[in-house]
């Protein structure tokens, strides 16, 4: 046993070890042992955050054991309630891998609707993340504004698929049933309706003085802390990193269609808000184009119930940003191991990274600026590192307190 | 009836917990804020804590790490108190039944008053049970027309 | 993957690699991890960590480093026996690589020497039954485990 706190069984290891780039930070004392589970424990001193310690598991149930004991079908009904928002990906990710380890085809058309159906999927994640970026700051008007838009896609989804969430939409080699009739001038409209909206929110976020108070040069990172800590989807973008598994690794429609990669060099939550916007608008330009250059053809094939003996990986690029599946088959009907890396495993630490130097006003815009697909906001712990005091606080106290910070006329 | 009781039903206050659910009935109870369902007009409120709320809307499979919060959250609660289990995993675990890590329904955890079922259920059908919860749905306060849309809407789709 | 940038890989670190439809996978011994994982990423292409895969084999625990690179993935294999599953940690080369180690650890009970993360659990309840397997082991059983945290 030695006296470096990289030593488990030293000394200086003892209480809460924190992990920081650039050097290991013992804070003690500290006990860890809380009597509830804190999502962030935020370590202050003074104002400023000086590091911040996630604790998740709090949505861990258990899914990649659950696979193990169902079908290659009955898995993508367990995937797609992995997340309401990015069901879809979450779907499509795992079907796509599985589909790497058979010989067949999946048909053109499905190919065209499964894009369809995952652009949709984007703009309503996007337009949602929007919405609470307008709840959290205190603009309960944009919220309402961009949740009411986004019923127009719940409707295309309910009217395309039979559900507004989960769509359970795709199966192996294909899609479960084709588009319906007639869906394609309400397509179109929707779409163009959207684009229009997308030009209205685009000129709000860049100029309502509280939001953009609140955004502009707020949690900034660079290509540094991208290329050290590895995030993915915008949160990578917005760094001026132009990488997007669609482009990159081609899956469904995007070999024929391809997708213009959107970036921004700011790297703050203000360019964050004009990303996704912008996303918005690329991702009705491709629904468009699908709809009008679907081809004919059938949706899905007959294929027998066995996977063939394999590994296999594979990613999209869900609304979030990468999204990673492994899928280990031994020749049966059940997956003998699925591996998930979801988006925002990914985006954590960045996003702790985003925090630090800032103030507890600014927590509930970084957070849900990084767009995290868990309630991570419901109970945030304080830890005054001078005094060391320790307490927690809601997610809503959090939220009012950064309404009243950044009250016009208030001292910041 | 007393008159706080009169004006609790009138306008319930609740107080929405996510017990390790994956955000589906979360969305959908959120959406019933918004402008197309509107569920404020009916007197329905979100509030931040338990310590002001009238019903407690739960969604979620309750996991290890959960439970305990929700229990908390229950015990904070002043009477008289209704408690909502939103959507097919706070009924019975919903798709992930017999995981290791949750829990089969949280009325295993805390009493429960009203099911919603659904995966997710629509935000109609969140309205009107939480409505039916109160007694209020039934009533002839409500105008006919909007009666059918929350019940029509609910039981046809 | 380029032959040569295979060959390099494969020579310094006493690798073999084998063609595996859209990923090349360079299998080292657990020892070299760390050294594997550096020469990846000073390749400037390859830096992007995606995740890292654990699977129990039986007797031993199999891990997969997945690096992208834009065009396809790298995926560097280690492996550790059941009965001792401890392997040097990356996070100094790849500071990314922190909650993937967690979750491992979590999940499957590799312990990660060196990790900031030893001694706290990322995912499992801290009441997670000592005694019972990790959840993703092969001989884990769901049932006893709700039984044993008292979810029923």
């Amino acid at each position: 046993m030695t006296d470096s706190p990289l030593d488990p069984k030293s000394e200086a290891s003892a209480g809460l070890m924190q992990y920081s780039p650039e050097n290991l930070v013992p804070f003690g004392p500290v006990h860890p042992s809380l009597k509830e589970p804190e999502y962030f424990k935020l370590y202050l001193e003074g104002e400023k955050i000086v590091q911040v310690v996630p604790r998740i598991g709090y949505v861990h149930r258990g899914i990649e054991r659950a696979a193990q004991d169902r079908t290659w079908v009955q898995n993508i009904y367990l995937f797609e309630r992995i997340c309401g928002i990015c069901s879809f990906a979450h779907s499509m990710a795992y079907t796509q891998t599985a589909e790497r380890l058979t010989a067949f085809e999946v048909p053109r058309r499905a190919r065209y609707i499964r894009l369809i159906i995952a652009e949709l999927e984007r703009i309503h994640s996007h337009l949602l993340w929007l919405g609470l970026v307008g709840y959290w700051t205190g603009f309960d008007t944009l919220f309402m504004w961009v949740w009411k838009d986004r019923e127009h896609i719940l409707d295309l989804f309910e009217t395309i698929t039979g559900n507004r969430v989960h769509k359970s939409f795709i199966t192996i080699s294909g899609v479960r049933n084709d588009l319906p009739e007639n869906i394609i001038e309400p397509l179109k409209k929707e779409m163009k309706y959207l684009t229009g909206r997308v030009d209205y929110y685009s000129d709000l976020v860049s100029t309502e003085e509280t939001l953009v108070a609140r955004t502009r040069g707020v949690g900034r990172i660079d290509q540094d802390v991208a290329r050290r800590l590895c995030p993915v989807g915008p949160l990578l973008r917005c760094t001026g990193i132009a990488r997007d598994i669609r482009k990159e690794d081609p899956y469904a429609a995007y070999d024929e269609l391809v997708p213009d990669v959107k970036t921004s060099n700011q790297g703050d939550i203000a360019s964050l808000l004009l990303l996704r916007l912008e996303e918005i608008r690329e991702s009705c330009r491709l629904v468009t184009d699908a709809i009008e250059k679907i081809p004919a053809g059938n949706v899905k094939l007959a294929v027998p119930r066995v996977i063939p003996a394999g590994d296999s990986v594979g990613h999209i690029e869900a609304p979030r940003g990468e999204l990673f599946y492994f899928v280990r088959s031994a020749g049966g009907m059940k997956p003998e191991r699925v591996k998930i890396r979801t988006c925002t495993m990914a985006n954590i630490l960045t996003a702790t990274e985003m925090l630090k130097g800032h103030t507890l006003a600014d927590v509930p815009v970084v957070l849900t600026g990084m767009d995290p697909c868990f309630g991570c906001m419901d109970r945030i712990a304080v830890v005054d590192v001078a005094k060391g005091k320790e307490w927690s606080v809601r997610g809503e106290e959090l939220r009012l307190h950064g309404i009243n910070w950044y009250k016009p006329g208030r001292q910041t | 009836m007393g008159l706080l009781s009169w004006s609790r039903k009138k306008s319930p206050w609740i107080f929405h917990v996510n017990a390790a659910s994956c955000n589906g009935c979360d969305i959908e109870l959120v959406a019933s804020l918004t402008p197309r369902f509107d569920v404020e007009r009916l007197g329905v409120q979100l509030v931040p804590s338990p310590r002001h709320a009238d019903v407690l809307v739960v969604t979620g499979t309750a996991n290890a790490l959960m439970r305990e919060r929700l229990k908390t959250i229950y015990e904070q609660m002043p009477e008289p108190k209704y408690v909502v289990a939103v959507g097919a995993c706070a009924l019975g675990g919903g798709v992930y039944q017999e995981c290791y890590n949750v829990t089969n329904g949280i009325d295993k955890v805390i009493p429960v008053d009203l099911y919603i079922p659904g995966c997710p259920p629509r935000p109609e059908a969140i309205m009107y049970g939480i409505l039916k919860l109160l007694g209020i749905a039934p009533e002839k306060e409500l105008e006919p027309a909007l009666e059918e849309e929350i019940v029509g809407a609910g039981a046809s789709k | 993957m380029e032959p040569e940038r295979v060959s390099r890989l494969t020579t310094a670190l006493e690798a073999t690699a084998t063609q595996q439809r859209n990923s090349t996978l360079l299998a080292v011994k657990p020892e070299r991890i760390i050294e594997a994982c550096k020469m990846v990423v000073e390749d400037r292409e390859f830096y992007h960590l995606t995740t890292i895969t654990a699977i129990d084999e039986g007797q031993v625990i199999s891990l997969f480093y997945h690096f992208w690179r834009g065009t396809e993935f790298l995926t560097v294999k280690t492996a550790v026996p059941k009965s001792d599953p401890r392997l040097q940690s990356v996070t100094e080369a790849l500071p990314a690589a922190l909650f993937y180690e967690a979750e491992i650890a979590d999940l499957l009970g590799v312990v990660f020497v060196g990790s900031p993360m030893t001694g706290r659990k990322l995912l499992l309840p801290d009441n997670y039954p000592t005694d019972a397997p990790p959840p993703l082991r092969k001989e884990s059983n769901p049932a006893q485990i709700r039984k044993m945290m008292g979810l029923d």
